[in-house]
């Protein structure tokens, strides 16, 4: 059953081609057309504490934007992240803060030739 | 033998009045250990130096820096009042609109004032000496008492090493500095609810119960079915943040408090924010969220949140100071409506219809959250300074 889960998940990205995020362990988001991959720096999440991303998206898109927001409080952040380009493919996003414990949903709008796609996870911070 | 050890603690061990399920036990563990450890601010050079301590102490108390040489910064926070006033709104020169917050435990903050306006305890504490309400001086008053007092130039000088020059608006902002090296140094003690809470992280019954019956019921509210916890996070119980508490924000007739959204556009226009010169740390490691901060429509009529360390002293409460007891406090969140908090705003709060039995609990427990008493004395002052 491992080897089968390995398989599914080796199968998913290749599709559009290896998609790494070099320097550790990454948590994956996959959606119909992109694959994210990201950390976060610090690790784990802090309520409070100012944080980055470092990710990776699979194809590389034209841009894309970071948010986070809790659905349930109908709220987002109160800082507006910024992001930058650090290789093909590869970003840097600065500046993100989840304010209070709870379920969050952390968000990547990834802008492609043709598409703007809402790529999320869910986050739940004690 | 260690069997019959085992079976003897564990039947002889005191009951809890209060069960904590492993998740309660999480976040109470969460508003520990107190005191929070702390690092000097990399934003002032002269934090957690002596001399400045000392210099900041002494200016503190100092009424030649208000403009008719009459009040102080102690004026409105008074060390016998948990460095507050104990009025609704404080009082200069004349009345301000908001109640005047505790300086202890500033070090901790992250935004600073009601309203955040500022980014440092030492930019904040500029503020009240500029205000025409509070001291109403200006920078150059204060770099002539800083030049022309020997006494205060030669304690400028162990501090910042060169004597007070020409620049007035230095001297101000390293004036502050100084002040705020002082008030970094007022950390509340610990309290009923610290050792209750160490006690139940290293699983010690005998010393939990010792923590009065009724707070035990208070906590479990305030970290269950009061989600107080949701922004009264961490050892300070505060997430640092602005929120909108359905207080009204009228100040008087035709005019509002904008608060958070007045704080921040103040913030971005401020020269002594951490993005402008005055900052010491050349990295600007402290100014993350003064980078990133984003003004919103919704932060009108937010206000920070309060930490609730040293609470029972530090009445009356809220930003405008409009509540006079704790149980007042509780209340507006048992009963608030949510038609007094904005349409676009965050939907935290609801209310929470506390039984009268439940108030009274929240209530003893958050009277376990003060050092009853405080740490801080005034040193004797040395008179000579060489």
């Amino acid at each position: 059953m491992r080897a089968l889960l390995v398989a599914l998940l080796a199968a998913a990205p290749a599709a559009q081609g290896a998609c790494e995020l070099p320097g550790g362990e990454a948590q994956k988001i996959e959606s119909p057309r992109h694959v994210v991959l990201y950390r976060t720096r610090p690790a784990p999440l802090k309520v409070g504490q100012h944080f980055a991303l470092e990710f990776a998206v699979c194809p590389a898109p034209q841009s894309v934007r970071v948010d986070a927001w809790m659905p349930e409080h109908r709220h987002g952040m109160n800082y507006r992240p910024t992001v930058t380009v650090t290789g093909e493919g590869s970003y840097k996003a600065e500046g993100l803060m989840l304010h209070m414990a709870g379920k969050w949903e952390l968000v990547f709008e990834v802008r492609a030739k043709d598409s703007v796609e809402r790529v999320a996870q869910v986050i739940r911070l004690e | 033998m260690k069997r019959i050890t085992f079976l003897l603690l564990v039947f002889c061990a005191p009951a809890l009045a209060v069960t904590f399920t492993d998740d309660e036990a999480r976040k109470i563990a969460a508003h520990g250990p107190w005191p929070a450890p702390w690092t000097p601010d990399p934003s002032n050079r002269v934090s957690g130096n002596a001399s400045a301590i000392d210099l900041g102490e002494r200016l503190f108390f100092e009424r030649r820096l208000s403009v008719n040489g009459e009040i102080s910064c102690s004026h409105c926070h008074l060390p016998e009042r948990n460095w507050s006033d104990g009025l609704p709104r404080a009082v200069g020169l004349a009345e301000v609109d908001r109640n005047a917050p505790s300086v202890v435990n500033v070090r901790y903050h992250r935004w600073f004032g009601w309203d955040g306006a500022h980014d440092s305890l030492w930019a904040q504490s500029i503020n009240p000496i500029l205000d025409p309400r509070e001291l109403g001086a200006s920078a150059a008053r204060v770099a002539k008492l800083m030049r022309g007092d020997s006494d205060l130039a030669c304690r400028y000088r162990k501090t910042f090493g060169p004597a007070p020059g020409a620049d007035d608006e230095k001297i101000l902002v390293d004036s502050a500095k100084a002040l705020a090296a002082f008030q970094e140094t007022l950390v509340s003690g610990r309290t009923a609810f610290d050792e209750f809470r160490d006690a139940l992280t290293r699983g010690d019954r005998a010393a939990m119960t010792r923590y009065p019956e009724a707070a035990q019921r208070g906590l479990k509210i305030f970290v269950g079915k009061g989600a107080c916890d949701v922004c009264h996070v961490g050892p300070a119980f505060t997430n640092g943040e602005f929120h909108d508490t359905g207080i009204a924000f009228f100040i008087r007739p035709g005019e509002v408090d904008s608060g958070r959204y007045g704080g921040i556009k103040k913030l971005l226009a401020d020269r002594t924010n951490l993005l402008g010169p005055y900052n010491d740390d050349a990295k600007r490691s402290t100014a993350i969220g003064t980078r990133h901060v984003s003004l919103e429509h919704r932060n009108f009529g937010e206000f920070k949140v309060p930490s609730l360390r040293n609470l029972e002293s530090s009445a009356p409460y809220m930003h405008n100071g409009s509540l006079a007891s704790l149980r007042d406090v509780i209340k507006h969140y048992s009963e608030i409506s949510p038609d007094r908090l904005h349409s676009d705003g965050e939907a935290i709060l609801k209310a929470l219809h506390l039984t009268p039995e439940e108030i009274e609990d929240l209530t003893a427990f958050l009277g376990t959250l003060s050092d009853r008493g405080g740490t801080y004395k005034r040193r004797p002052f040395p008179q000579d300074c060489r």
